[in-house]
């Protein structure tokens, strides 16, 4: 035998005689030492990406909230008012029925209230106070009758100006809001205005509600459409259609629409809905039936991924004791892939939650000063407001706009929540 | 072509009617042929195991007794397949009744991941076999004390089917099974996932089984045929070779490939 080796030409001899590996030369232990320092190196590396990432996400939080939380309250001015000697002619009686409201106005509530800040803060008195703060004193009226025979101190909100000096100074009010302040007439409360209220040309008076209620509805159309049409599709695509020339067509134009960018989905909202199907404009209805297009590639993708994803076992399974298909869909594959239909609903809603393009080319980018009043009614939505507020000159919009942006972040932590937690109850194992 | 011996017990009164035929059934997937004109008949009261080595066309030959391949979109199956006489296979036959009557249990344990009563109540439930809540308790106990498993696991019936051990889960699979009251079970390889205690167990469980389901059973294992079958038939390279008393293609085997396979030469 290694007579015949000796014969044999460099190579095959090499093949034939493979020299025993030695693990313990120099070049190994280099090698083992390489091997070590580049998973320290990877480890590290991944560790640096993570810390950083988080510090991203914190440094917005903290600013954030550092600017937003100012927008969630008001600067009010104690002001006193002797409703006896100002004659408003209303009675206690008027003001437990319904038109409480106009019959203050006609009674001329706002002179008396422009009156009295006038002989309590002097001539400037009436730019001190917002111009709805005769409002404040009508409710603080309504809740307590009694009040109109005597004298009260009501906390009424501060104009814009004295708002902004108050809150961040650099103004011309600087020194008047000093010395309020020395008189203890400065106090901060909760803008529960804020979260009742709709746009407005004041930042004092803007609310959030109505762009919320308006993401609210279109969300709520965008979700009907989407979920189930995309579920429908991915569980058909997945579990009834041919494999063919056709699946594999539809299969890529699915793909690529989840790519298309948004305002193109938006220019078709605007082709479609508003120009052919006369739908109305800036309404949520329109708004939610154009992000459902836009959304429900993303479910159908994830869907099919969650199909495809389900043990086949447990069709068989079910197929062998006599299910039929629908049965085996709705009663085993839907179940088990709901998870991972979830995520992808997560993601997609997130998308469209977040989605301003789209919505403008349809026009919910309108000035629209009440909450909307249903699905067809003029709306706007949250990120459309951060845009517009964030483009308004007043300074007093800068906090009004951050304050916005951590309502769209409430909101869409508490649509995720909801959706995990569905995703956890749904969860199973096999 | 090996001629095929199909021969019928021999009884001194008329012979029962055959459960199910099979003649000249071929099966395709796409343009291979998987299935060469096999005929075959399944008898009540026995178990007939089907033989042969990896790749040989049996677990295939096995679908196509309850239409399982129907779910295979390239599969094609040739040949005329009867239960009590019907043709599986046409249009009349309605598939999901077929596969009520003619039940399967798969090679890798596959219960629902819902809880073991589910597991076995989800067949009567579908097919309305129940029509209060105390005839489903009743189908649950007996199919799980038929399947040998209600002492285990009747004080946890509303544990998850998935948490039991892998024998437990095979013996869940045929309470599942026959909680649907078929008429024909069919076994793919049953005990390929076991070790040999839960084997054992299995294989007991046929042995109890068989006086009441025509039993169908593909294994790998010999000596698993030999035990628990009372015909054999084996197949290879998509054509069934020799069919037969168990006894007889264990001890006295017609064909020289049966042999060859038996004895351990190949497969």
């Amino acid at each position: 035998m290694t007579g015949m080796v000796a014969q044999m030409p460099d190579r095959d001899r090499k093949v034939a005689e493979r020299v025993p590996t030695d693990w313990k030369t120099g070049a190994m232990q280099t090698r083992i030492r390489r091997r070590y320092a580049a998973e320290r190196r990877f480890r590290f590396m991944g560790l640096a990406a993570v810390v950083l990432s988080a510090a991203f996400l914190a440094f917005l939080l903290v600013t954030m909230l550092a600017q937003g939380l100012r927008g969630f309250t008001e600067t009010r001015l104690a002001l006193p008012i002797d409703f006896a000697a100002a004659g408003l002619e209303v009675t206690p009686a008027q003001l437990e029925q319904r038109g409480a409201d106009a019959a203050l106005a006609s009674a001329g509530l706002e002179r008396v209230v422009d009156n009295a800040a006038v002989a309590a803060f002097g001539p400037d008195g009436m730019d001190l106070i917002s111009d709805t703060a005769w409002i404040r004193v009508g409710e603080r009226l309504k809740a307590d009758p009694g009040l109109l025979g005597g004298q009260a101190v009501i906390a009424v909100p501060a104009s814009a100006g004295v708002d902004l000096a108050a809150k961040s100074g650099d103004t011309p009010l600087d020194a008047r809001v000093a010395e309020l302040r020395a008189q203890n007439r400065l106090t901060t409360g909760f803008a529960w205005g804020f979260l009742t209220g709709a746009d407005s040309t004041d930042p004092t008076r803007v609310g959030i509600w109505g762009a919320l209620k308006g993401s609210i509805l279109t969300m709520v159309v965008t979700l009907l459409l989407a979920f189930p049409i995309g579920v429908l599709s991915a569980v058909y695509l997945e579990e009834y259609a041919p494999r063919n020339r056709w699946t594999d067509l539809i299969e890529v134009s699915i793909n690529n629409l989840a790519a298309v960018p948004s305002i193109i989905f938006g220019l078709l909202g605007l082709a479609v809905f508003l120009a052919t199907f006369q739908m109305p404009r800036s309404a949520a209805l329109v708004g939610g039936l154009t992000l459902a297009l836009m959304t429900m590639p993303v479910i159908v993708i994830a869907g099919r991924n969650a199909v495809k994803a389900v043990p086949p076992s447990i069709r068989d399974a079910a197929l062998g004791i006599g299910a039929s298909r629908v049965q085996v869909v709705f009663h085993h594959v839907i179940p088990l892939a709901l998870p991972g239909i979830l995520t992808g609903t997560i993601i997609g809603m997130a998308r469209a939650l977040g989605e301003t393009a789209p919505l403008l080319m349809i026009g919910m980018r309108a000035f629209i000063a009440g909450p909307p009043g249903g699905f067809t009614s003029p709306a706007t939505a949250l990120p459309v407001q951060v845009f517009l507020w964030s483009d308004e000159v007043s300074r007093g919009f800068v906090e009004k706009t951050s304050a916005a942006i951590i309502v769209l972040l409430v909101f869409l932590l508490a649509m995720n929540g909801l959706a995990i937690y569905l995703r956890n109850k749904f969860e199973q194992r096999w | 072509m090996t001629q095929v011996h199909i021969d019928t017990p021999v009884q001194p009164d008329a012979p029962a009617p055959h459960k199910m035929t099979a003649r000249n059934v071929d099966v395709f997937y796409g343009s291979k042929q998987a299935i060469k004109d096999v005929s075959i008949d399944v008898d009540m009261d026995r178990v007939t195991a089907f033989i042969g080595p990896s790749g040989c066309g049996k677990s295939t030959f096995l679908r196509t007794l309850n239409r399982m391949n129907d779910t295979v979109s390239s599969a094609r199956v040739t040949g005329d397949i009867r239960l009590d006489g019907d043709d599986i296979y046409s249009p009349q036959m309605d598939v999901v009744q077929l596969r009520a009557r003619v039940g399967m249990v798969f090679q890798k344990p596959n219960p629902f991941p819902k809880s073991i009563y589910e597991n076995v109540a989800y067949g009567p439930r579908i097919h309305g076999l129940a029509a209060a809540r105390g005839e489903m308790d009743e189908i649950v106990e007996g199919s799980l004390k038929r399947a040998g498993l209600w002492e285990e696991v009747k004080d946890r019936l509303s544990d998850s089917g998935t948490a039991l051990s892998g024998g437990q889960q095979q013996r869940l699979c045929i309470a599942r099974a026959i909680a649907v009251d078929p008429e024909v079970i069919l076994m793919d390889e049953p005990c390929s996932a076991l070790d040999p205690i839960a084997t054992a167990k299995i294989e007991e469980l046929i042995h109890e089984l068989r006086g009441r389901y025509a039993i169908v059973i593909v294994t790998h294992n010999m000596q698993q045929a030999a035990r628990v079958s009372q015909r054999t038939a084996f197949f290879h390279l998509g054509t069934l070779v020799e069919y037969g008393e168990t006894s007889e293609i264990f001890t006295n085997p017609r064909e020289v490939r049966t042999k060859d396979y038996i004895t351990g030469r190949y497969g």
